[in-house]
Protein backbone atom coordinates (compact mmCIF):
# COMPACT_ATOMS: atom_id res chain seq x y z
CA UNK A 1 0.00 0.00 0.00
CA UNK A 2 0.91 3.85 -0.77
CA UNK A 3 4.68 2.72 -2.56
CA UNK A 4 5.69 5.68 -3.57
CA UNK A 5 8.78 5.41 -6.54
CA UNK A 6 9.27 9.29 -6.81
CA UNK A 7 10.84 10.91 -3.74
CA UNK A 8 10.12 13.96 -5.29
CA UNK A 9 6.44 13.71 -6.29
CA UNK A 10 3.38 12.59 -5.54
CA UNK A 11 1.48 10.49 -8.26
CA UNK A 12 -2.23 11.74 -9.10
CA UNK A 13 -2.83 8.15 -8.37
CA UNK A 14 -1.69 8.86 -5.08
CA UNK A 15 -3.69 11.84 -4.76
CA UNK A 16 -6.91 10.45 -5.76
CA UNK A 17 -6.68 7.38 -3.29
CA UNK A 18 -5.78 9.89 -0.69
CA UNK A 19 -8.78 12.23 -1.97
CA UNK A 20 -11.22 9.25 -2.07
CA UNK A 21 -10.10 7.73 1.01
CA UNK A 22 -10.83 11.07 2.65
CA UNK A 23 -14.03 11.60 1.02
CA UNK A 24 -15.15 7.57 2.48
CA UNK A 25 -14.36 8.66 5.64
CA UNK A 26 -15.96 12.35 5.60
CA UNK A 27 -19.21 9.91 5.11
CA UNK A 28 -18.19 6.08 6.66
CA UNK A 29 -17.43 8.22 9.87
CA UNK A 30 -19.31 11.71 9.53
CA UNK A 31 -16.04 13.28 9.79
CA UNK A 32 -17.29 16.93 8.52
CA UNK A 33 -15.02 18.96 10.66
CA UNK A 34 -12.21 16.75 10.82
CA UNK A 35 -12.80 17.07 14.33
CA UNK A 36 -12.57 13.47 16.18
CA UNK A 37 -10.02 13.78 18.28
CA UNK A 38 -9.84 14.17 21.97
CA UNK A 39 -13.11 14.91 23.91
CA UNK A 40 -13.95 13.34 27.09
CA UNK A 41 -17.48 11.71 27.77
CA UNK A 42 -19.35 14.19 29.69
CA UNK A 43 -21.31 12.52 32.47
CA UNK A 44 -24.46 15.04 32.72
CA UNK A 45 -27.58 13.93 32.41
CA UNK A 46 -29.06 12.98 29.17
CA UNK A 47 -30.79 16.13 27.82
CA UNK A 48 -32.65 17.09 24.60
CA UNK A 49 -30.17 18.91 22.46
CA UNK A 50 -32.00 21.21 19.76
CA UNK A 51 -28.16 22.25 18.60
CA UNK A 52 -27.17 19.09 17.66
CA UNK A 53 -23.89 19.64 14.92
CA UNK A 54 -25.11 17.48 11.61
CA UNK A 55 -24.67 18.00 8.38
CA UNK A 56 -27.88 16.79 5.91
CA UNK A 57 -29.18 17.30 2.63
CA UNK A 58 -32.48 16.15 2.96
CA UNK A 59 -35.41 16.02 5.16
CA UNK A 60 -38.85 14.49 5.48
CA UNK A 61 -42.55 14.06 6.99
CA UNK A 62 -43.05 10.71 7.60
CA UNK A 63 -46.56 9.24 8.68
CA UNK A 64 -46.49 5.76 10.15
CA UNK A 65 -49.52 3.57 11.31
CA UNK A 66 -48.32 1.65 13.64
CA UNK A 67 -44.96 0.20 11.70
CA UNK A 68 -46.52 0.45 8.42
CA UNK A 69 -45.33 4.07 6.98
CA UNK A 70 -48.53 5.56 5.33
CA UNK A 71 -46.59 8.37 3.55
CA UNK A 72 -43.48 10.27 3.53
CA UNK A 73 -42.91 13.89 2.09
CA UNK A 74 -39.97 16.18 1.43
CA UNK A 75 -39.77 19.24 3.33
CA UNK A 76 -40.16 22.15 0.89
CA UNK A 77 -37.80 23.68 -0.79
CA UNK A 78 -37.91 27.19 1.22
CA UNK A 79 -38.11 25.51 4.34
CA UNK A 80 -34.84 23.13 3.55
CA UNK A 81 -32.90 26.07 2.21
CA UNK A 82 -33.52 27.95 5.59
CA UNK A 83 -32.98 25.47 7.88
CA UNK A 84 -29.56 24.21 5.70
CA UNK A 85 -28.62 28.27 6.56
CA UNK A 86 -28.17 27.17 10.19
CA UNK A 87 -31.31 28.92 11.03
CA UNK A 88 -34.08 27.60 13.52
CA UNK A 89 -37.50 26.78 12.33
CA UNK A 90 -40.84 26.15 14.16
CA UNK A 91 -43.01 23.34 12.75
CA UNK A 92 -46.65 23.44 14.16
CA UNK A 93 -48.88 20.47 13.75
CA UNK A 94 -52.70 22.21 13.59
CA UNK A 95 -56.03 20.31 13.02
CA UNK A 96 -58.70 22.83 11.40
CA UNK A 97 -62.46 22.27 10.94
CA UNK A 98 -64.80 24.52 8.43
CA UNK A 99 -61.33 26.81 8.73
CA UNK A 100 -61.13 26.98 12.14
CA UNK A 101 -58.35 25.63 14.19
CA UNK A 102 -59.76 23.78 17.13
CA UNK A 103 -56.57 21.62 18.08
CA UNK A 104 -52.84 22.30 18.05
CA UNK A 105 -51.13 19.19 18.11
CA UNK A 106 -47.62 20.58 18.99
CA UNK A 107 -44.91 22.73 18.14
CA UNK A 108 -41.50 21.72 17.12
CA UNK A 109 -38.65 24.32 17.13
CA UNK A 110 -35.07 22.87 15.76
CA UNK A 111 -32.13 24.06 14.31
CA UNK A 112 -30.32 21.57 12.05
CA UNK B 1 -22.71 5.21 7.98
CA UNK B 2 -19.94 2.08 8.32
CA UNK B 3 -16.46 2.33 8.92
CA UNK B 4 -14.23 0.01 7.91
CA UNK B 5 -13.72 -1.45 11.07
CA UNK B 6 -17.80 -1.40 11.39
CA UNK B 7 -18.05 -3.41 8.16
CA UNK B 8 -15.24 -5.83 9.04
CA UNK B 9 -17.64 -6.66 12.06
CA UNK B 10 -19.97 -7.00 10.24
CA UNK B 11 -19.02 -9.03 7.68
CA UNK B 12 -17.80 -11.29 10.37
CA UNK B 13 -21.32 -11.62 11.95
CA UNK B 14 -22.25 -13.12 8.47
CA UNK B 15 -20.05 -14.89 7.66
CA UNK B 16 -18.72 -13.26 4.77
CA UNK B 17 -15.60 -11.34 3.75
CA UNK B 18 -15.91 -7.42 3.45
CA UNK B 19 -15.20 -7.26 0.12
CA UNK B 20 -18.50 -9.44 -0.75
CA UNK B 21 -20.19 -7.26 2.24
CA UNK B 22 -19.64 -3.84 0.71
CA UNK B 23 -20.75 -5.03 -2.36
CA UNK B 24 -24.06 -6.62 -0.93
CA UNK B 25 -24.65 -4.15 1.87
CA UNK B 26 -23.64 -0.70 1.16
CA UNK B 27 -24.04 2.24 -0.55
CA UNK B 28 -22.59 5.66 -1.85
CA UNK B 29 -19.14 4.36 -2.13
CA UNK B 30 -19.40 1.83 0.43
CA UNK B 31 -19.93 4.52 2.67
CA UNK B 32 -23.59 3.95 3.97
CA UNK B 33 -25.56 0.80 4.59
CA UNK B 34 -28.09 -0.14 1.93
CA UNK B 35 -31.98 0.69 3.31
CA UNK B 36 -35.07 -1.11 1.88
CA UNK B 37 -37.35 0.93 0.05
CA UNK B 38 -39.03 2.24 3.24
CA UNK B 39 -36.06 3.24 4.63
CA UNK B 40 -35.42 0.23 6.63
CA UNK B 41 -31.41 -0.63 6.90
CA UNK B 42 -30.95 -4.02 4.79
CA UNK B 43 -30.28 -5.95 8.41
CA UNK B 44 -33.21 -5.09 10.03
CA UNK B 45 -35.97 -8.29 10.09
CA UNK B 46 -38.58 -8.62 12.64
CA UNK B 47 -36.69 -10.46 15.50
CA UNK B 48 -34.02 -7.81 15.30
CA UNK B 49 -31.32 -6.55 14.11
CA UNK B 50 -28.95 -9.09 11.79
CA UNK B 51 -25.77 -7.66 13.16
CA UNK B 52 -26.57 -6.83 16.32
CA UNK B 53 -23.06 -8.08 18.01
CA UNK B 54 -20.84 -6.05 15.96
CA UNK B 55 -23.63 -2.80 15.10
CA UNK B 56 -21.35 0.06 14.54
CA UNK B 57 -20.96 2.82 16.88
CA UNK B 58 -24.01 5.12 15.27
CA UNK B 59 -26.45 1.87 16.00
CA UNK B 60 -24.92 1.47 19.42
CA UNK B 61 -25.70 5.38 20.52
CA UNK B 62 -29.24 5.49 19.53
CA UNK B 63 -31.21 7.35 20.69
CA UNK B 64 -28.03 9.50 21.47
CA UNK B 65 -25.82 11.50 18.65
CA UNK B 66 -22.64 12.22 18.85
CA UNK B 67 -20.82 15.02 17.22
CA UNK B 68 -17.27 17.02 18.00
CA UNK B 69 -16.15 20.63 17.62
CA UNK B 70 -13.23 21.88 15.70
CA UNK B 71 -11.59 21.53 19.36
CA UNK B 72 -12.29 17.97 20.30
CA UNK B 73 -15.20 18.73 22.16
CA UNK B 74 -18.03 15.87 22.46
CA UNK B 75 -21.07 16.67 22.68
CA UNK B 76 -24.40 13.96 22.65
CA UNK B 77 -28.21 14.68 21.64
CA UNK B 78 -31.07 12.92 22.02
CA UNK B 79 -32.52 12.23 18.36
CA UNK B 80 -36.80 12.01 18.12
CA UNK B 81 -37.83 8.69 18.66
CA UNK B 82 -38.58 6.56 15.68
CA UNK B 83 -42.42 5.47 15.69
CA UNK B 84 -41.42 1.86 15.06
CA UNK B 85 -38.16 1.49 17.48
CA UNK B 86 -38.98 -0.78 20.24
CA UNK B 87 -36.33 0.47 21.88
CA UNK B 88 -37.83 1.33 25.60
CA UNK B 89 -35.38 4.61 26.44
CA UNK B 90 -35.20 6.19 29.59
CA UNK B 91 -34.34 9.77 31.04
CA UNK B 92 -32.80 8.76 34.34
CA UNK B 93 -29.14 7.86 33.16
CA UNK B 94 -26.21 9.69 32.73
CA UNK B 95 -24.59 9.96 28.99
CA UNK B 96 -21.61 8.09 30.33
CA UNK B 97 -23.68 5.45 31.76
CA UNK B 98 -25.55 4.36 28.75
CA UNK B 99 -22.27 4.37 26.65
CA UNK B 100 -20.81 2.00 28.75
CA UNK B 101 -24.01 0.13 28.78
CA UNK B 102 -23.75 -0.14 24.78
CA UNK B 103 -20.22 -1.09 24.88
CA UNK B 104 -19.03 2.20 22.60
CA UNK B 105 -15.53 2.27 24.23
CA UNK B 106 -13.51 0.57 21.45
CA UNK B 107 -15.82 2.24 18.80
CA UNK B 108 -15.09 5.45 19.91
CA UNK B 109 -11.37 4.94 20.58
CA UNK B 110 -11.37 3.56 16.54
CA UNK B 111 -13.57 6.42 15.32
CA UNK B 112 -11.03 8.64 17.32
CA UNK B 113 -7.86 6.94 15.93
CA UNK B 114 -9.39 6.69 12.35
CA UNK B 115 -10.20 10.37 13.32
CA UNK B 116 -6.50 11.25 13.52
CA UNK B 117 -5.66 9.88 10.21
CA UNK B 118 -8.44 11.67 8.16
CA UNK B 119 -6.89 14.60 9.84
CA UNK B 120 -3.36 13.77 8.33
CA UNK B 121 -5.08 13.20 5.26
CA UNK B 122 -7.11 16.36 4.63
CA UNK B 123 -3.60 18.31 5.71
CA UNK B 124 -1.99 16.50 3.01
CA UNK B 125 -4.41 17.66 0.40
CA UNK B 126 -4.33 20.83 1.49
CA UNK B 127 -0.52 20.64 1.14
CA UNK B 128 -0.97 19.14 -2.05
CA UNK B 129 -2.45 22.58 -3.69
CA UNK B 130 1.18 23.31 -4.80
CA UNK B 131 1.61 23.86 -8.55
CA UNK B 132 3.97 21.57 -9.87
CA UNK B 133 4.27 18.59 -7.18
CA UNK B 134 1.90 16.14 -9.31
CA UNK B 135 4.08 13.60 -11.02
CA UNK B 136 1.79 13.98 -14.82
CA UNK B 137 4.11 11.09 -15.82
CA UNK B 138 1.88 8.67 -13.45
CA UNK B 139 -0.87 10.12 -15.17
CA UNK B 140 -1.90 7.13 -17.23
CA UNK B 141 -1.84 4.68 -14.38
CA UNK B 142 -5.67 4.44 -12.91
CA UNK B 143 -6.61 6.21 -10.52
CA UNK B 144 -7.91 4.53 -7.16
CA UNK B 145 -11.18 7.20 -7.06
CA UNK B 146 -11.71 6.35 -10.70
CA UNK B 147 -11.87 2.61 -10.57
CA UNK B 148 -15.40 1.60 -10.11
CA UNK B 149 -15.00 -1.94 -8.74
CA UNK B 150 -11.26 -2.56 -9.27
CA UNK B 151 -7.79 -3.48 -6.84
CA UNK B 152 -9.04 -4.59 -3.59
CA UNK B 153 -13.00 -4.08 -3.93
CA UNK B 154 -13.14 -6.75 -6.59
CA UNK B 155 -14.77 -6.17 -10.10
CA UNK B 156 -18.38 -6.45 -11.44
CA UNK B 157 -19.72 -4.09 -9.23
CA UNK B 158 -22.31 -1.83 -10.02
CA UNK B 159 -21.69 2.25 -10.73
CA UNK B 160 -21.75 3.80 -7.31
CA UNK B 161 -21.42 0.89 -5.02
CA UNK B 162 -17.74 0.28 -5.78
CA UNK B 163 -15.69 1.95 -2.51
CA UNK B 164 -14.88 4.95 -2.78
CA UNK B 165 -11.08 3.64 -1.29
CA UNK B 166 -9.43 0.34 -1.35
CA UNK B 167 -8.65 1.00 2.74
CA UNK B 168 -12.22 0.66 3.24
CA UNK B 169 -11.56 -2.55 2.23
CA UNK B 170 -10.23 -4.31 5.33
CA UNK B 171 -9.70 -7.94 4.37
CA UNK B 172 -7.67 -6.83 0.44
CA UNK B 173 -6.08 -4.09 2.25
CA UNK B 174 -4.63 -6.32 4.73
CA UNK B 175 -4.20 -8.96 2.53
CA UNK B 176 -2.13 -6.77 0.44
CA UNK B 177 -0.21 -5.39 3.40
CA UNK B 178 0.40 -8.54 5.02
CA UNK B 179 1.86 -10.57 2.04
CA UNK B 180 4.09 -7.18 1.12
CA UNK B 181 5.49 -7.12 4.75
CA UNK B 182 5.41 -10.76 4.88
CA UNK B 183 2.92 -11.12 7.96
CA UNK B 184 -0.11 -13.15 8.54
CA UNK B 185 -3.62 -12.15 8.07
CA UNK B 186 -5.00 -11.30 11.69
CA UNK B 187 -7.49 -13.42 12.16
CA UNK B 188 -9.31 -11.72 15.02
CA UNK B 189 -11.19 -8.77 14.46
CA UNK B 190 -9.42 -6.62 16.63
CA UNK B 191 -5.99 -7.17 16.00
CA UNK B 192 -7.04 -6.77 12.14
CA UNK B 193 -8.41 -3.46 13.03
CA UNK B 194 -5.06 -2.49 14.70
CA UNK B 195 -3.00 -3.88 11.92
CA UNK B 196 -5.29 -1.65 9.53
CA UNK B 197 -4.59 1.78 11.23
CA UNK B 198 -0.82 1.03 11.54
CA UNK B 199 -0.83 0.14 7.35
CA UNK B 200 -2.73 3.51 7.05
CA UNK B 201 -0.77 5.35 8.90
CA UNK B 202 2.21 3.77 7.60
CA UNK B 203 0.71 4.92 4.24
CA UNK B 204 0.08 8.68 5.34
CA UNK B 205 3.75 8.73 6.52
CA UNK B 206 5.23 8.08 3.32
CA UNK B 207 2.75 10.61 1.56
CA UNK B 208 4.35 13.06 4.22
CA UNK B 209 7.41 11.92 4.06
CA UNK B 210 7.67 12.40 0.21
CA UNK B 211 6.03 16.38 0.79
CA UNK B 212 8.96 16.81 3.22
CA UNK B 213 8.43 18.93 6.34
CA UNK B 214 5.28 20.99 7.11
CA UNK B 215 5.67 24.60 6.13
CA UNK B 216 5.14 27.73 6.95
CA UNK B 217 1.72 27.34 5.42
CA UNK B 218 -1.60 26.13 6.71
CA UNK B 219 -1.84 24.10 9.18
CA UNK B 220 -3.41 20.70 8.76
CA UNK B 221 -5.48 20.41 11.55
CA UNK B 222 -7.15 23.70 11.63
CA UNK B 223 -8.38 22.33 8.00
CA UNK B 224 -9.67 19.89 8.95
Amino acid sequence: MGELKDQKTVSRRDILKLAGTAAAFCTSFGFLHGSQSGGVVQDKHIVQDKHLQARWQQAEFKWYKGNELLSSVPFPAKVLKHLQSDETAVIEIKLFRTGQMFKNLGTIEAKH
Amino acid sequence: MAGPHEILGMARVLGIGTTEFLSRYTDNGGTTLRSEEDGRCVFLRPSGCRVHPRRPLVCRLYPLGRSTNERGEERFAVFPAQPDCGAVVGRDGTVSSFLESQGVGPYLEWSRRYGELYRRMIGLLDRLDVVGRVDTAAADAPAEAGQAGSGAAGSGQEPGRAPLSSWQDIDASLAEYCTTKGIAVPAEIDEAIALHLRAMEEWLGDLEARLGPVGTGSNPSSQA
